[in-house]
């Protein structure tokens, strides 16, 4: 194989090598515990969380931007939900009203990027911690539990498949479908390639810069749900640091940090490439306190090693 | 007597360009030099070599009596010649003090340590302030004085670095009636202490009121220096420009009138930042309307404005005779408005595009209803569009998947205009549309915007290169400092057009 032809098959299947890879090292080290139907339903269930804040990550990269407050929406979002349900709301309308919030905090985060023309990385940087403090405020300091069973049961199982992976694999076909078939996702893919550009192309860049961190929030806010819904109950802290998490997957699932390039599919690899890692390094019985070091040194390894491969065909 | 500097036959080759073709230049003591010439004409490349920006590939430079092949930014140095920038180079956040000992600040030592003699400086810098007639205390940051007081600490500078040699480069651009007039008096305080100055401006009035001698450039050539005393000031433009051009299009503006319907009308248009006033002109059917005028004198900043990408405080905009509103540039390609930027960089193409998706751009936003938030796109028929625009504008590529940041400049710009001509705009505007292209590929321009206009489009083309405009369009308007300044055609009441009559009406003559 040349240079060129591994670099174009690293393009496509880099993230599902990691994968792959990383399975087959965990179950030859743990064939008795890793490689079990339950154990990867469990790494399925797992990874939902992950999968469904990084597809809310990936529009705010995608722009050639971020998304620090996607945990915090996430844990704000199972916050009033729980809060509803315990006062007797009907899950279905909680949900949409969750779901709600979730937008008019995406909202805040896009027209505060627009109206000061500051970096996302700032703006969300402070919205994370004041929507974390919001979150502590209504809560005061203390979880909300003793949710509905029916609330709970919707992250059981059907047919022995866990219901929040089945939803987090309809979510990705549908933004599959979403990011190569609509013109709306187009017009995003040109304004993170180029803002000047795109605007110059009669693409109002304001409201795409909108659009796009509604639809992160609002991916969070799914993902805040499924949270509470497996824990069954909603926790102040919930989520906390997991922006981490869901820009890794993107990363990792080769969205570009320059904007204008990136697969949905790629972030569904790499967010179970996530909940791989945490579940065997839970399993080999790695400390908690190791296992962010691995985590670390796996962001900063899947990039470096696609930075050689692009070099090494630039190079020969 | 003697010269401060000779410069022989300099000359300075680019890749495929000469950008200057055996240029001399002297400056005596105690002088002002002017140079003069248009936009692109060798001036700055002239004086980048006196500050060791630029090495000549052939030349001789004598200078304390010494001879160079090039100078280095140090040899500049120490041989005491001071550039000033018409983007001020001052250091805001430090004094004014300071900024006269900017990289060499008087130290003394304090326990092996190097500590600034504040009060060495000051006194220092008081002095040369003094001899300029600046009235601040050293102290004053220089982020609170105006732009003429910044240009003072620079002059400061330079004579604080002893400074034999001054090049200013048009250095009222930014500077009001009294300000000119009060760095006129200190050039003669400069003069008197036998200092150069090497006086770069547009302003023609000001060559009689500072200039000694002048010496004239045109497209990186030398072409005459004169005494300012011996010469009128009309008499200097026909040097400046002064190429023979076939005009072959501005006869046809009467045919035009007659026959064409006005398509697209602006009127009294001003932009919200004032860089553009009052701006009103018609473009008929078929025609291709240019715009002339020194670069900053506000012609991009006015198409920007009437295609919506910036905002503006006033005027109308008229479309086949109906008054369209433009709030943005979605507007604007709703409208069937196209606007080909001047850099394709920064605002014309996407870098992590292909071809076809870099066409089918504004396709899909004027298919589309909600500003592009609603439709679906469909491969197929945006690739045989992108087929379809890459052949008729003889696009050379290796397909349509190949991605435009990899193109040439020329079919760069090809892919961009084909962008435009999938959505059938009914107005275009180009802005300098052959900048950084290759003649062959320029020329090919030309042709594919007067097919346009033989379609029936109305073409608005902004240009800094008068041989295009006289040798492309039907009729040229003017821009000076932000406003129209003139209209120019072939037809007996205005005489003919000519390089000449344009930059009369592009510099401020009287």
């Amino acid at each position: 194989m040349t240079k060129a032809k591994f670099k174009s098959f690293w393009d496509k299947f880099g993230t599902l090598s990691i994968l792959v890879l990383m399975l087959v090292c965990l179950s030859i080290a743990s064939p008795k515990y890793f490689l079990t139907a339950d154990n990867f339903k469990q790494i399925g269930l797992q990874s939902t969380v992950y999968i469904l804040l990084a597809f809310g990550e990936f529009f705010a990269i995608l722009l050639a931007g971020i998304d620090l407050s996607v945990g915090s929406v996430a844990a704000l979002v199972g916050m009033f939900i729980a809060m509803m349900l315990k006062a007797g709301v009907p899950i279905p309308l909680a949900i949409l009203a969750g779901l709600l919030i979730a937008l008019v905090f995406g909202a805040v985060n896009g027209i505060l990027i627009n109206a000061l023309d500051l970096h996302p990385f700032v703006v969300t940087l402070g919205t994370n911690t004041i929507f974390r403090g919001i979150t502590l405020v209504v809560s005061n300091g203390s979880p909300v539990y003793g949710l509905p069973k029916a609330f709970k049961d919707m992250s059981g199982y059907v047919f022995g498949f866990p219901i929040p992976l089945l939803f987090a694999l309809i979510m990705a076909v549908v933004l599959i479908l979403f990011t190569t078939r609509s013109v709306a996702a187009r017009n995003l893919y040109a304004l993170g390639g180029n803002k000047q550009s795109a605007w110059y192309s009669g693409i109002n860049t304001k409201h795409y810069t909108l659009f796009a961190h509604m639809l992160a929030s609002l991916l969070a806010g799914v993902a805040g749900i499924i949270m509470t819904s497996r824990v069954g109950a909603a926790e102040p802290t919930a989520g906390d640091g997991y922006e981490t998490f869901a820009i890794a997957s993107c990363i990792i699932g080769g969205t570009s940090f320059f904007g204008g390039k990136g697969k949905i599919f790629g972030v569904l690899l790499g967010g179970l490439t996530i909940g791989t890692i945490t579940n065997g390094l839970n399993i080999l019985n790695v400390s908690s306190y190791y296992q962010k070091i691995v985590m670390g040194a796996l962001i900063i390894g899947s990039v470096a090693l696609e930075k050689v491969i692009g070099n090494s065909v630039k190079n020969s | 007597m003697e010269y401060l500097v000779e410069m022989k036959n300099m000359t300075m080759k680019f890749p495929g360009v000469v950008a200057l073709d055996k240029v001399s230049f002297n400056l005596k003591p105690g002088e002002v030099h002017i140079l003069l010439g248009e936009n692109g004409a060798g001036k700055s490349t002239l004086v980048k070599m006196l500050s060791g920006i630029n090495k000549p590939t052939e030349g001789e430079i004598i200078i304390g009596g010494k001879s160079y092949s090039h100078l280095t930014p140090k040899d500049s140095v120490e041989n005491k010649i001071a550039i000033i920038y018409q983007e001020l180079s001052v250091v805001n956040e430090l004094s004014i003090a300071e900024n006269l000992y900017v990289g060499k600040l008087p130290y003394k030592k304090i326990a092996g340590m190097k500590i600034m003699n504040r009060k060495y400086i000051n006194e220092q810098a008081k002095k040369y302030m003094d001899e300029i007639g600046i009235k601040r205390s050293p102290n004053t940051l220089v982020q609170d004085i105006s732009i003429s007081e910044k240009q003072q600490v620079e002059i400061a500078k330079a004579l604080a670095a002893d400074a034999k040699i001054i090049i200013m480069d048009e250095p009222t651009s930014s500077l009001s009636i009294e300000e000119t007039e009060e760095l006129f008096q200190i050039i003669e305080k400069l003069k008197k202490n036998g200092i150069g100055i090497i006086y770069i401006s547009h302003k023609l009035k000001e060559i009689k009121q500072v200039g000694d001698r002048v010496t004239v450039l045109k497209d990186g050539a030398y072409v005459e220096t004169r005494d300012v005393a011996d010469i009128e000031v009309d008499d200097l433009i026909p040097m400046m420009v002064g190429r023979k051009i076939k005009a072959s299009h501005l006869g046809n503006e009467a045919e035009i009138e007659k026959n064409n319907e006005v398509i697209f009308s602006v009127k009294n248009l001003t932009r919200k930042d004032g860089t553009a006033r009052n701006i009103s002109f018609d473009v008929r059917k078929g025609e291709i309307l240019g715009f002339a005028g020194l670069i900053g004198a506000g012609r991009s900043e006015c198409m920007e404005g009437i295609f919506g990408a910036k905002p503006i405080s006033s005027g109308e905009i008229f479309l086949h005779g109906k008054p369209i509103k433009i709030k943005d540039t979605y507007h604007a390609l709703k409208k069937g408005i196209a606007m080909v930027t001047e850099n394709r960089r920064e605002t014309g193409f996407f870098q992590n595009f292909e071809i076809w998706r870099e066409i089918s751009v504004t396709m899909n936003l004027k298919k589309s209803r909600l500003a592009g938030f609603s439709g679906l796109v469909h491969d197929k028929d945006e690739k045989k569009m992108a087929e379809e625009q890459v052949g008729r504008l003889n696009t050379k590529c290796s397909g349509i998947n190949q991605m435009t940041v990899n193109l040439s400049g020329g079919n760069q710009q090809k892919v961009i205009i084909g962008k435009w001509l999938a959505v059938n705009s009914d107005v275009f505007i180009f802005d300098e549309p052959t900048k950084g292209i290759d003649v062959g590929a320029k020329s090919e321009i030309y042709d594919i915007m007067r097919g346009m206009a033989d379609d029936g489009k109305a073409i608005v083309m902004v240009s800094s290169e008068m041989p295009e405009l006289l040798s492309t369009c039907d009729r040229i308007i003017v821009f000076r400092n932000g406003e129209i300044s003139g209209v120019l055609t072939n037809n007996e009441a205005t005489g003919e057009a000519t390089e000449e009559t344009i930059m009369r009406a592009a510099v401020a003559v009287d």
